[in-house]
């Protein structure tokens, strides 16, 4: 279903020029800025990319994400759970003046979530509690060995999105992205193909993530007030 | 344990006491009345007794939701505000404050966080003595002192509220200063554009000194058999997903695009009900909205039609980023005030909103106050000196900030069409266009009136354009209303994928077409018997004389006109198919026991 609903008045360098990674970065709208190349300066990722202009904020995405990556056993048959929101890993922030921002992890190249992380990596595989997972990029948390410090947590606040929640219990971090094993469901499900998971380079820059800065921007745009 | 689908816990705040319960709402009702429109008339059938007045604080203002509300079901978020309505009042009145129940539902996300923090509804009673909101995050609940956003718009609340409510992710539902005011036909907002808008409710919420409701919650109910509901939703998801015509017109236009098609077919109310299609439609239609207002659609909880549309209005009435023109709020506002400024316009339904009015029932007043004018019924000075001429956008500004504020002539015009005939006299209540005291809606009847009259003089909260016009219609349509389903996405429900398929996957009750239909009857005939105790019998079940007067002179459709015989025929036949009297309107006995709803015999 890749591209459906890009219509004829739109073509897809026209989606590129105005999608943003994941929680935000700065490349937005008509500031284009970047080329996909195999050489590009620190290589290329494959994320989550949202374009802020589509997005309606219906948050099926919300719905999705958490039954997906919420499965439960019924009959000895591992099945998705109910989509409570709640439990979604991407979260989608409302705004007056009208505007819908999905906030979800960047799979920063840099990791400050991981570099945070006080647990010494493991002798073997070199891991920390919270560590990048190599087969698809993500962000995974290993809850064996998580003290609950919340490092983590306000690393990503602080340089980031503030997307990684601690659970209120165990201070785990939650709300990853897990790229829901490579076809994530947010993407596949959105109506309005807000949600892209495309390349980009790893070297993007990541600074101005706060859905709230987003919003703003949007505001700019849309209401130029 | 309750029903699978529900929490089967109502969260009851008393606001006189200050008293906070949670009560079990039995498995019998829940059988029987489903949740939202209905579970909540029948709360209020057992619970309110008869002539109460609507805005004392023995009236119960209720937020429902229903079993579909809170999963993500596609178009699925529906809040139905239950309560006794201010607006209506029967020819024969056996109490002095006779009245309908009221129903009036909202989109958004209110309902489906209600049901996350552990309630099938909220019901409020009483009367605090100060201005407070209710504050809900799961078990944990409070009222707190509003003073400090007495007063305020809705525009400026939700932006306010919000900030101060902090991280995290509250919904909320509010009044403004309509509702604070007791302006009869004040209505409740949510996110600053959607309303729970007919009947009242707004009046109802401001009686009782409640400003705003914030709602924030973690759960949701277990479904019964979740593979089977999966599957369900699988489906549905699908078939909103093929991105044919029906899903990329409500995308492209929402309700908006029926302003002008609604014009071509002599179906819209212009000229105060006078004419059924807008030469000037055009200016204010969705083409007009695409290229001058609307920046991008949004949408309620797990909805992909996305009918609402952000708009960004700048001109002579200074600027307004607000929920563009739909087809009740273009028309009420628009064709039937004969007013084509597209900017004028969205400032009308931006105030409209931001004072928390019911811009159906306001629209309609301005319209019969703008008739009265040009009949020579009233003058100028009547309405404080505003010259009230069709098309004038400034006058209506003007007079709907003084209804809202019941300023001078707002006074008496906040009261609606049926009061304002009666202080004007002079045969004015030819041309007052409500059914019961509430005003019609945006849909004229001379074009398909077998099907519109019976719409408008049947519907239980007054005249209703939801209603339905024959009784399978209004069935259905009280089903959707107690499900949560919003009425736009229902024709996709069909088949396979029908609603009560979707019910039985939830709760794990085997529904039939008979028993889900039978259902849906049940519902519509304990309004009935509601209002029916109030003392409404067959007289009120009446359209406005003009219907049967006045012939259309413009467009496609003129010469249009309703036929008196017909409609006293199709009334007849319309009581005969659900086994009513013909004389009082009154559902026999047999009927009421074959609903099982014995109780209200």
């Amino acid at each position: 279903m890749e591209d459906i609903f890009i219509t004829k008045k739109q073509s897809r360098r026209h989606f590129l020029s105005r999608i943003s990674y994941g929680a935000g970065g700065l490349i937005l709208l008509g500031s284009y800025g970047f080329t996909i190349t195999k050489d590009s300066r620190t290589g290329v990722i494959r994320a989550i990319a949202v374009d802020f202009e589509k997005c309606t904020g219906c948050r099926t995405c919300e719905s999705v994400c958490a039954e997906y990556n919420n499965k439960v056993m019924v009959n000895g048959e591992l099945i998705n759970g109910l989509g409570n929101p709640a439990k979604s890993n991407i979260r989608v922030y409302h705004f007056n003046p009208d505007i819908d921002i999905p906030s979800t992890c960047a799979l920063c190249d840099d990791a400050p979530c991981v570099e945070a992380c006080p647990v010494e990596p493991d002798p073997v595989t070199g891991r920390r509690a919270l560590y990048r997972d190599e087969k698809l990029n993500t962000i995974v948390n290993d809850p064996e060995r998580c003290i609950g410090c919340q490092s983590c947590a306000i690393a990503c606040a602080q340089k980031r999105a503030g997307v990684i929640h601690p659970d209120p219990e165990t201070g785990n971090p939650r709300f990853m992205c897990t790229l829901c094993g490579g076809d994530p469901q947010c993407v596949k499900y959105c109506p309005y193909d807000a949600l892209k998971y495309i390349e980009m380079p790893a070297d993007r820059d990541l600074n101005n993530l706060a859905p709230e800065k987003l919003a703003q921007i949007m505001i700019d745009k849309f209401y130029n007030v | 344990m309750s029903t699978k689908g529900y929490f089967g816990k109502l969260l009851e705040v008393n606001l006189s006491t200050g008293k906070i319960e949670k009560t079990s709402i039995p498995d019998s009702d829940i059988h029987n009345f489903l949740g939202g429109r209905g579970l909540g008339a029948k709360i209020l059938y057992d619970r309110l007794k008869p002539g109460t007045d609507p805005l004392s604080p023995d009236n119960i203002l209720m937020f429902m939701t229903g079993p579909f509300v809170g999963y993500p079901i596609p178009s699925s978020s529906r809040t139905c505000v239950v309560t006794k309505s201010p607006r209506t009042s029967p020819v024969e009145k056996k109490y002095e404050h006779s009245s309908t129940l009221s129903y009036a539902n909202m989109g958004g996300f209110f309902g489906p966080e209600l049901k996350y923090a552990g309630y099938d509804g909220l019901l409020v009673t009483g009367k605090s003595d100060k201005p407070v909101y209710i504050l809900i995050e799961d078990e944990n609940v409070s009222i707190e002192d509003a003073g400090e956003y007495w007063g305020m718009g809705t525009d400026e609340f939700d932006k306010i509220f919000h900030s101060r409510l902090g991280e995290g992710r509250y919904e909320s539902c509010y009044i403004g200063p309509a509702g604070e005011n007791l302006v009869p036909m004040a209505c409740i907002i949510n996110t600053a554009a959607r309303a729970a808008g007919r009947g009242g409710t707004g009046c109802v919420m401001g009686s009782k000194n409640l400003k705003a409701i914030a709602v924030k919650g973690s759960g949701i109910p277990e479904v019964a058999d979740l593979k089977k509901y999966n599957e369900l939703l699988k489906k549905i998801r699908g078939s909103f997903m093929e991105k044919n015509d029906r899903v990329m017109d409500w995308r492209y236009g929402g309700t908006a695009n029926a302003l002008t098609s609604s014009s071509g077919n002599g179906t819209q109310a212009v000229k105060n009900y006078s004419e059924g299609t807008f030469s000037e439609i055009e200016k204010i239609g969705t083409e007009a909205n695409r290229k001058k207002i609307w920046k991008r659609d949004f949408a309620c909880y797990s909805c992909q039609l996305a009918c609402k549309k952000s708009g960004f209005a700048k001109g002579a009435y200074g600027v307004q980023v607000h929920d563009g023109p739909e087809y009740e709020t273009g028309t009420m506002l628009g064709a039937n005030l004969m007013i084509s400024d597209l900017n004028g316009l969205h400032k009308l339904i931006y105030d409209g909103d931001d004072y928390g009015i019911d811009i159906i029932s306001v629209g309609n007043t301005i319209g019969f106050l703008m008739e009265a004018m040009e009949r020579g019924h009233i003058d100028a000075d009547f309405l404080d000196g505003i010259d009230l001429g069709w098309g004038n956008v400034e006058a209506s500004l003007e007079l709907m900030r003084k209804i809202c504020y019941r300023e001078g002539i707002g006074e008496i015009a906040c009261s609606g069409v049926k009061e304002l005939a009666k202080i004007i006299g002079k045969g004015s209540d030819e041309y007052a266009i409500h059914v019961k005291g509430h005003e019609l809606a945006a849909w004229n009847v001379p074009v398909n009136s077998s099907s519109w009259a019976i719409t408008y003089a049947t519907s239980n909260r007054g005249a209703c354009h939801m209603n339905g016009g024959n009784s399978s219609r209004q069935d259905g349509a009280c089903l959707r209303d107690s499900l949560g389903a919003c009425s736009f996405a229902s024709s996709w429900y069909r088949n396979d994928i029908h609603y009560r398929h979707i019910l039985s996957s939830i709760t794990g009750l085997e529904w039939t077409e008979e028993e889900f239909n039978k259902a849906g009857s049940r519902i519509f005939t304990i309004e009935k018997m509601f209002n029916y105790r109030e003392g409404f019998r067959r007289i009120d079940d009446s359209i406005p004389e003009k219907f049967f007067n006045n012939k259309f002179t413009y467009g496609d459709h003129k010469g249009a006109i309703v036929d008196r015989e017909e409609f006293t025929d199709n009334l007849d036949k319309y009581y005969e198919s659900r086994g009513w009297n013909k004389t009082t309107s009154r559902p026999e006995d047999d009927i009421l026991q074959e609903l099982n709803i014995e109780f209200t015999v």
